[in-house]
């Protein structure tokens, strides 16, 4: 009997390249540490230190992570975790998304008598959350980092105490949450009884290596994997209380909700399914199983996410819907990814276009909602293009790029998603998503109808933007059109990330 | 290793019923109690299992620490049974939940009885934990070398759900102001 080894020397130590891999996840964990010392602070009021703090750290964080994108794959911790290019690219999406939406929340706060330094240290945990979600090979990190994320976010969603929709919000979102963990540590605590480890790798690994061992329970176990992760990314027939969240929740933290925690959901998606079976070598028929859930399940998402929206006449619920009708098209790319010569590379670009112009969207609306999120029904935009042009060619940006027309982001993401679908030769699932998208456009467009040939009515209010919003927007905006003009770029970034995983 | 069916049977059917009591109840602190049934339930069945410090440790956070805390903020906030009482569901809709939880059991029951398990047999055995210095010390070893990295994000979790609570609680003392 050869006796344990608990204690592995190298894993007591780190080198110096795991060090300077891991450096996004100690600037954003000093950033919120320090964060939190600085709102504790008795001489000064904490709002402008926290605010300050929280910036630096995600722009830091946006630097170096943006410098890490080129470097080749690293395993750290045992294989827990990896940081590759694909990790990177994700971070320096969730950083800038999160850096957008404290910029817009700084005023936002202000008006709602919600500023506390709380808000900032907590978006702060729920973007490290997000970084390690996308970069976890193991389904241990994988899950804490999803509760991190959560956790932060369920907070950030009932922030606005006093007001009812707010705290129902945050219950629902809540209670759907824990659902959808349950079911996901369910699902992995049944693959771990099949295959006695929690590696992501290994799991497939004993299923290529032992058909033997793809019963039917690993099979449950995975289907409950794959259903926790649609409960967390809101796709039809999960979505139920989502649009209800969405609604209740500070318009800002919508627009972060919409746009990180649903990258960073789809990022570990990618990360985990085009490992566990999507990839090459996987058995014929868990492919096929796959292909028909995620099949259904984007149809599903994409009729119900866009003709729901059509009848809405709030603003923030009309995005709601269509947030879900856009994680309908992301799953489009994710039934496609494995056969089409762009692969997931096309579902990347999309998550990164939509992030972009949902961000936009959201700050707009930031900046256009009255006292407790009122005035975004859609006849109180009525003459806003009189009343405040830039806000409305802004927002006309962000909605033409959301339908799809040309020359924006949107457009250029969808183009690429669905001709990768038609390689991939899913012709009906092409035409049913080309039909949804046509719906859209009357949704979007009918805003723009709004702002444009409608009468201003009422008096006009005075709009305050401040410096950082309006950056924040003019920065999406641009953004927006680069990468629809230009998107080259961003294509082949989202290419070696997907492959360098 | 030799599980005795009786015990397993006797906790798990324990740690079932009770939890169905948890929800079921309309008083919080019944119902707050049959989950300390629960977590009792589920040491028993750590217990045999061998991992007698999951199972102390099961005793002692969850059932005591966590559990006493629970029935403090109960009591605390006074929380009357109507306030819980959210009326009840359309019959149709208890009908197809009540359809599709046993669809669901279904499904479950008839994986497990396809499925044949092979007892995977990992370098853990008894013995060789009892070599290595028991159980208490292979667990800190393989925590913090193995696994030290879910062992730290557990930490940041925590430290989250402190601002998180914080953020909650602040609010409410000063009420709107800060």
């Amino acid at each position: 009997m050869e006796p344990l080894k608990t204690i592995r020397p190298e894993l007591l130590t780190m080198s110096e390249e795991q060090i300077r891999v891991l450096m996004p996840y100690f600037v954003v964990f000093g950033g919120a540490i320090v964060a939190m010392l600085g709102s504790v602070l008795k001489k000064l009021s904490p709002k402008w230190p926290v605010f300050i703090i929280t910036l630096a750290t995600l722009f830091a964080g946006v630097w170096v992570s943006i410098g890490l994108i080129p470097e080749g794959p690293v395993t750290l911790f045992n294989g827990m975790m990896a940081a590759d290019s694909f990790s990177n690219f994700f971070n320096t999406v969730f950083l800038l998304a999160a850096a957008l939406s404290v910029m817009v929340s700084f005023r936002y706060l202000d008006r709602e008598g919600l500023q506390l330094p709380e808000y900032n240290v907590l978006i702060l945990f729920s973007v490290l959350g997000m970084m390690l979600l996308a970069s976890a090979l193991d389904f241990i990190v994988l899950f804490i980092a999803l509760e991190l994320m959560s956790l932060a976010v369920y907070v950030l969603v009932g922030f606005r105490r006093a007001d009812r929709r707010s705290n129902e919000a945050a219950m629902k979102y809540f209670i759907l949450g824990s659902a959808a963990s349950a079911v996901l540590l369910y699902g992995t605590a049944l693959l771990y009884g099949c295959t006695g480890t929690t590696a992501i790798k290994g799991v497939v690994h004993l299923a290529q290596a032992e058909p033997a061992a793809v019963t039917p329970v690993f099979v449950l176990g995975v289907a409950m994997v794959v259903f926790g992760f649609l409960f967390k990314v809101a796709a039809a027939p999960f979505h139920m209380w989502m649009p209800d969240v969405y609604e209740g929740a500070p318009v800002p933290v919508t627009g972060f909700m919409t746009t990180g925690l649903k990258a960073a959901a789809f990022a570990a998606f990618f990360r985990v399914f085009i490992n566990l079976g999507l990839a090459q070598g996987a058995t014929e028929v868990v492919q096929r199983h796959f292909h028909d859930i995620f099949w259904v399940c984007a149809v599903l998402t994409m009729v119900i996410g866009n003709f729901v929206a059509l009848t809405q006449t709030n603003l923030k619920r009309m995005l709601a819907y269509s947030s879900i009708a856009h994680t309908g098209y992301l799953l489009v790319g994710f039934v496609t990814g494995t056969r089409s010569e762009l692969g997931f590379a096309a579902g990347t670009m999309y998550v990164v276009a939509y992030a972009i112009m949902n961000l936009g969207a959201f700050a707009v609306l930031t900046l256009l909602s009255g006292k407790d999120d009122s005035g975004l029904n859609l006849h109180d935009l009525s003459g806003l293009s009189r009343r405040h042009p830039i806000l409305a060619f802004a927002l006309s940006v962000f909605l033409l790029s959301m339908a799809g027309i040309p020359p924006t982001a949107g457009f250029a993401a969808k183009y690429l998603l669905f001709s990768s679908a038609v390689q991939a030769g899913e012709i009906s699932l092409v035409v049913i998503a080309v039909l949804c998208s046509a719906v859209s456009v009357y949704y979007y467009l009918r805003v723009l109808v709004y702002m444009y040939m409608h009468e201003p009515i009422g008096s006009p209010q005075t709009l305050r933007v401040s410096i950082w919003a309006g950056v924040a927007v003019a920065a999406m905006v641009v953004l927006t059109l680069q990468v629809g003009l230009i998107p080259e770029r961003m294509v082949n970034i989202a290419k070696k990330a997907v492959i360098g995983m | 290793m030799d599980i005795s069916p009786f015990f397993f049977y006797l906790f798990a059917g324990l740690a079932i019923a009770c939890s169905t009591m948890v929800i079921l109840k309309k008083n919080p602190v019944t119902s707050a109690f049959s989950l300390v049934l629960v977590f009792f339930a589920f040491a028993g069945i750590y217990a045999l299992l061998d991992a007698h410090l999951i199972a102390a440790l099961q005793v002692f956070v969850y059932t005591g620490a966590i559990m006493v805390l629970f029935v403090f903020v109960i009591m605390l906030l006074n929380a009357d049974v109507p306030s819980f009482d959210l009326g009840r569901s359309h019959f149709l809709m208890r009908v197809s939940a009540g359809f599709s939880a046993l669809v669901l059991l279904g499904i479950f029951v008839w994986a497990f009885k396809e499925s044949s398990f092979h007892s995977i047999g990992g370098e853990f055995t008894l013995e060789k934990i009892e070599a290595a210095g028991g159980n208490t010390q292979v667990i800190s070893e393989l925590m913090f070398s193995e696994y030290i990295l879910p062992f730290e994000l557990t930490s940041i979790l925590l430290l989250a759900a402190i601002v998180g609570a914080v953020a909650i609680a602040k609010r409410k003392l000063v009420g709107g102001r800060v």
